[in-house]
């Protein structure tokens, strides 16, 4: 594990061809849940090991068993269904979750996965949630009417995940609100469905959030109740740093250097610009490097090619600056 | 009194061919693009039929071949260039935005086949949508070629007016802009409505400008003399237009956004009854268009079916009363 500019990934990388095809035979019932729960897992180890050989510090064990970050959780909790697809951009469709009652959690929902991709490596692996706003803003309320109401409950719920997150021995716990900057008259709402969700954990604690005008909610995410805050910045050429010069903050930034909606890798000279552009504003123990969001609408070989080159800026940076 | 679609409407989930499928086969080049042309052409005829059998008196095409309301129309001009995705309002939607990098120019109509294919595919006559010049403008980014939004919007509004002469010449008897943006800035009224006036110079078919996911309260006064006759505004995200609609002038007619065109909850034909027997306190019946408060593509496509047919059914009950 380095000191500085520890390096990670946000969460989702692409499933495999093969386990794409066994999903959609798992739909239909054509193969079994255990034949697609054994291919899930050979696709994690295969996850874990390109990442162990990026040298990468802190893994995520790919997400090969999710679909949709919210429809995942929705699926597993009661008082939330499932609704038909509904497109979020170009030719991505997902199934949208509809509050239909009072949410619960019948049993933890992550947990094992992470044993099982923890126990495959020596380095941590995160555990990764979706944030009570985010699940609540991406779903159809047919039950609340009262968005703080959904949002609480659903927090209530990730808190006891989390929990048993950490009770398993979790150090790192992810929990990803990408739509936090949808509405910035509800920060506050997002803080207080965070604060929560990570009541009780002394794991250490990070957030994601993307995709936002966050010019207008910059103050309200830097007292999010977490310890990291996972950013996208290449995607907007890193203006969001300008925010950080005159801001005093303990947090810790997960730089994202690379966008992961385009098909050809970034240059390392790009990332490493970038990693100097934040070394300029935070030291390089606050600083974090990441791609800006999840992988999992890329190849294997787009990831890879990114990644080699995100991991090989952040060696260049550490190299020229003395950074162990 | 009139039923009428906002915009967009769910591409997948009928029984035409399915588009996802085929742009997908065409991302893996085992397709041609006539091969999806011909499948947006089926799915068009389809959602065309489906409005007209749930009984909307004036449909729209359901914006089958759009990615979104911006980059169909950039991408049909010079000036612009497409950048990353960023969301669109505060729906779990997504669109490339259009990078404004030189002078804005409109040389050839952009949406006239299209418009041309849904009139002759329909018994029920096709409203023609455009984005309007405001929202258009602020939609993008704007790098080069323009001192500000201001000159910006007002060249967007001569190359829109082009495209809405042209739609007009192609046989359109109804022309609506979709402005959602001025009502997040009501500083910007004064271009709102010089732009307004631009776009709509030579027409002489029937106007609409329609407003959503927030109520007009803040730019009232101006919507309500803006240059288009028929103003659409939103009943459904919130409660404040009750109020706008209280001062509606004599000479506008009213686009009733009144179905929940972002959520699956069902509105019962009663109380869609009872809000049309509401509004009509302010508004005279044959100055009265109903429709969803948006278009219906954050629905999945069986809720936006059912979605119309409760329209409708509420509408007729209101129709009784009128008569009786």
């Amino acid at each position: 594990m380095h000191n500085n500019l520890i390096t990670t990934a946000v969460g989702s990388y692409p499933k495999p061809p093969h386990l794409m095809e066994a999903r959609a035979k798992a739909a239909r019932a054509q193969i079994s849940r255990d034949e697609l729960m054994d291919l899930e897992k050979k696709a994690t180890e295969h996850w874990i090991r390109l990442q162990e050989d990026l040298d990468m510090d802190i893994l995520v064990d790919g997400e090969m068993y999710r679909g949709d970050m919210a429809t995942y959780f929705a699926e597993n909790l009661e008082g939330m269904d499932i609704s038909g697809l509904v497109r979020s951009y170009g030719n991505r469709y997902y199934r949208k979750p509809v509050a239909t009652g009072a949410i619960k959690r019948p049993k933890a929902i992550t947990v094992d996965w992470w044993k099982y991709s923890q126990s495959l490596t020596d380095r941590p692996v995160k555990g990764m949630l979706t944030g009570p706003y985010t699940i609540a803003d991406w779903s159809f309320d047919e039950h609340f009417g009262s968005r703080e109401a959904f949002v609480l409950n659903l927090a209530r719920v990730i808190n006891e995940e989390a929990r048993d997150l950490q009770a398993a021995g979790c150090r790192y716990i992810q929990i990803d609100e990408p739509a936090a900057s949808t509405r910035p008259e509800e920060m506050a709402l997002v803080a207080e469905g965070l604060r929560v969700s990570t009541e009780g954990l002394d794991a250490v604690t990070i957030t994601h959030i993307c995709y936002g005008d966050f010019a207008t909610v910059f103050d309200g995410i830097l007292t999010l109740p977490v310890d990291v805050l996972d950013l996208e910045m290449a995607n907007s050429d890193y203006h969001l740093l300008e925010y950080f010069e005159d801001k005093k903050t303990d947090k810790i930034l997960a730089l994202g250097v690379f966008d992961v909606h385009h098909h050809a890798p970034e240059s390392i000279e790009a990332m490493e610009a970038g990693i100097e552009r934040a070394l300029n504003v935070l030291p390089g123990k606050q600083i974090w490097v990441t791609p800006d969001c999840g992988l999992k609408t890329r190849t294997e070989e787009e990831s890879m090619a990114k990644l080699k080159n995100m991991m090989q800026a952040t060696n260049n940076v550490r190299a020229r600056r003395g950074l162990s | 009194m009139l039923t009428t679609t906002v915009g967009n409407y769910p591409k997948i989930g009928g029984k035409a061919p399915n588009l996802r499928a085929a742009k997908n086969r065409l991302d893996r080049g085992e397709t041609s693009p006539e091969e999806v042309a011909r499948i947006a052409d089926e799915v068009t005829k389809e959602v065309l039929q489906e409005q007209i059998d749930a009984g909307v008196d004036l449909v729209t095409d359901g914006q089958i071949r759009w990615d979104d309301g911006q980059t169909y129309f950039a991408r049909g001009m010079t000036g612009f260039s497409i950048k990353g995705l960023t969301r669109y309002f505060d729906n779990n939607t997504y669109y490339r935005q259009p990078v404004v990098e030189g002078k804005i120019g409109w040389s050839s109509p952009i949406s006239t086949d299209h418009f041309t294919f849904a009139s002759g595919n329909s018994s029920k006559p096709v409203k023609a949508i455009l984005t309007g010049p405001y929202s258009l403008g602020r939609l993008s980014v704007l790098e080069a070629g323009y001192e500000g939004l201001g000159p910006l919007v007002l060249d967007l509004a001569e190359a829109l007016n082009n495209e809405a002469l042209a739609l007009q010449k192609a046989g359109a008897s109804i022309i609506q802009f979709d402005e959602p943006c001025i009502l997040r800035h009501p500083e910007d009224i004064d271009l709102f409505l010089e732009a307004s006036e631009r776009v709509v110079r030579g027409l002489t078919v029937k106007t609409a400008v329609y407003t959503y996911f927030a109520d007009a309260s803040k730019v009232a006064d101006g919507l309500l003399r803006s240059p288009f006759l028929i103003i659409g505004l939103d009943f459904a995200s919130s409660d404040g237009n009750w109020q706008v609609v209280e001062k509606f002038p004599a000479d506008k007619e009213l686009g009733f956004g009144i179905v929940n065109g972002r959520n699956t909850g069902l509105e019962t034909a009663d109380q869609i009854a009872q809000a049309c027997q509401r509004v009509m306190q302010h508004v005279p019946q044959d100055r009265l268009y109903v429709n969803p408060n948006s278009g219906l593509e954050y629905l999945p496509r069986e809720k936006a079916q059912q979605k119309l047919e409760r329209l409708v059914e509420g509408v007729n009950k209101a129709r009784e009363v009128v008569r009786a």
